[in-house]
């Protein structure tokens, strides 16, 4: 490996700082949609609260069938008279004020193991995956205005709870360039469709970037500062969840970084080689595939040095031409069948059969025929 | 890829973001279409040649004010730095149409940076022209026939 990349330190203003840090080794785990799409669905539904209708739902009458002979169908029916009620079926799933089919209960699995391993991998393909700008934009986040990703902004904004009014926060956010991805969540704040409504989930909007802090350094005041903007979250280095890495289980998040917080991230998942200081019997994943631009690859002259030369020549296929009809295109006629040209230059095709008169049969085919 | 992580490549990015991604519009209508959004698209197709997001180098071409036209391109030295990553030239809408087109080719294909999205280009910036030229009026039809003359003044009258 050539030298470790680095990044540049912004100040609360957005200005470089000057300062730079290494990348983190996470940046570099393998980026694996299909293992955060996985691990995700498995974690979002670790926070469901059972639900069921009623046991006794549907149940509560007293009807029996009619039993047969009674030219109406045997399902239970209400007893006693004197009400509408009595006689109407009961209790089956297609029954008017029946239970449902299949009542649902209360010890359903509500929620999913996800092996460790598993939620570490995909949260550091996560990780790595932020610092993609073409990713943090198939996400639909706007980073026009951002000066570098991974975004780091030093951790003296933060000192001495600097940051501890919403006010400032936005200030903070606009300076670095978030502006647009913050003005893009409250534009984009909508009534939900269906019954979530009345679920104390009215309204959906878009999520804007994750500030994520060290709280030895940065201390906690930044996130009350934080919290009311709209679409923004904040997170501990030490507390990073996947749900907010990934939203929707879609690789690509806006971080913002405190310094402190960048600085920790090889502290909290090592490297390839050594491993996590904090987390116990983990080394980050490796990539298998080590370069991962195919047409490089295909390019590479290891490559082209055992590749077959192309058969048929240096024949293109023409795509989008009109056939041309070989009965009326001469041309055309005389690629498909060369014999063509011989065939119509020696008249061949207005030649008679030269098979002179039919011979007359002989004698004895008549008597035969006639033969009694 | 100048100095991207060998783990990311415009490859892995694409099969990333081919099924669904922000720019991308689906619709079940006419077959299935499947439209970008993308402002470094030239022909606003979902296909991984004109996906400007995902490729290195891209072309994208946007009216400016008074009928001019606008070329963004993205440079490929700092791929993290989306702040500072694009070049911009305009032209006003004084210029002549080829001198733009020309100027476009020069920087596009001419200079080895995507030749391949030349037409393209092209055809965009002057679709953009066409667009911010005012239309003629159309003359009105003459009626024809001395009998649809006679129905017409009878109409007015």
């Amino acid at each position: 490996m050539t030298t470790r990349p680095t990044v540049s330190i912004a100040r609360a203003d957005g200005s470089p700082s000057g300062s730079t840090h290494p990348l983190p080794a996470v940046f570099r785990a393998p980026i694996r949609p299909d293992i955060v799409q996985s691990v995700h669905t498995g974690m979002a539904k670790n926070k469901r609260q059972p639900y069921a209708v009623s046991e006794k739902a549907g149940h509560q009458t007293s009807a029996e069938s009619w039993g047969t002979g009674r030219a109406v169908a045997r399902i239970p029916r209400v007893s006693g008279g004197g009400t509408h009620r009595a006689g109407q079926a009961a209790f089956g799933n297609m029954c008017r004020s029946g239970r449902m089919f299949a009542p649902t209960k209360v010890w359903r699995k509500w929620h999913q193991k996800i092996n460790l391993g598993q939620k570490r991998f995909a949260t550091t393909s996560a990780l790595a995956a932020s610092s993609v700008p073409a990713l943090l934009q198939a996400r639909g986040h706007r980073i026009s205005t951002v000066p570098e990703v991974p975004l780091v902004i030093t951790s003296e904004a933060f000192e001495g709870a600097a940051i501890s009014k919403t006010s400032a926060a936005l200030g903070l956010l606009k300076a670095v360039g978030a502006g647009p991805d913050v003005s893009k969540v409250t534009k984009s704040r909508k009534l939900r469709a269906g019954k979530g409504k009345l679920r104390g989930r009215r309204h959906v909007q878009r999520r804007g970037p994750l500030v994520v802090y060290n709280p030895d350094t940065d201390g906690k005041e930044l996130v009350r500062a934080f919290r009311n903007i709209p679409g923004v979250e904040t997170s501990s280095v030490f507390a990073l969840n996947l749900l907010q890495l990934a939203p929707g289980g879609h690789l690509g998040r806006f971080i913002i970084w405190t310094s402190s917080a960048f600085a920790a991230l090889d502290d909290v998942y090592g490297s390839t080689s050594t491993p996590s200081a904090l987390k116990k019997d983990f080394l980050l994943p490796s990539n298998i595939v080590s370069n991962a631009d195919v047409s490089r690859l295909i390019n590479s002259s290891e490559v082209q040095a055992v590749v077959r030369p192309a058969k048929g020549g240096a024949r293109t296929k023409r795509t989008g031409v009109q056939k041309k009809n070989p009965l009326r295109n001469r041309q055309v006629l005389l690629r498909l069948n060369p014999y063509a040209k011989a065939f119509s230059e020696g008249k061949l095709g207005q030649e008679k059969l030269d098979a002179g008169k039919p011979e007359r049969a002989a004698e004895t085919f008549s008597e035969i025929l006639h033969e009694d | 890829m100048a100095e991207q992580h060998s783990n990311v490549s415009s490859d892995l990015i694409w099969e990333i973001c081919r099924a669904n991604n922000a720019y991308l519009v689906k619709r079940t209508s006419g077959g299935g279409v499947q439209f970008s959004r993308d402002p470094l698209n030239l022909v606003n197709k979902h296909s991984r040649k004109y996906a400007g997001f995902v490729n290195d180098k891209a072309v994208g071409i946007h009216p400016a004010e008074k009928g001019g036209v606008t070329m963004v391109t993205k440079k490929t030295k700092h791929h993290n730095r989306p702040a500072a990553n694009k070049n911009e030239v305009s032209w006003t809408g004084n210029k002549s149409g080829p001198k733009i087109y020309k100027g476009i080719v020069n920087y596009t294909a001419k200079q080895g940076y995507r030749a391949d999205l030349r037409q393209e280009a092209v055809a965009r910036a002057s679709a953009i022209r066409r667009s911010s030229q005012p239309k003629k009026e159309v003359p009105e039809k003459k009626l024809r026939g001395s009998k649809a003359k006679k129905a017409a003044e009878k109409d007015s009258s």
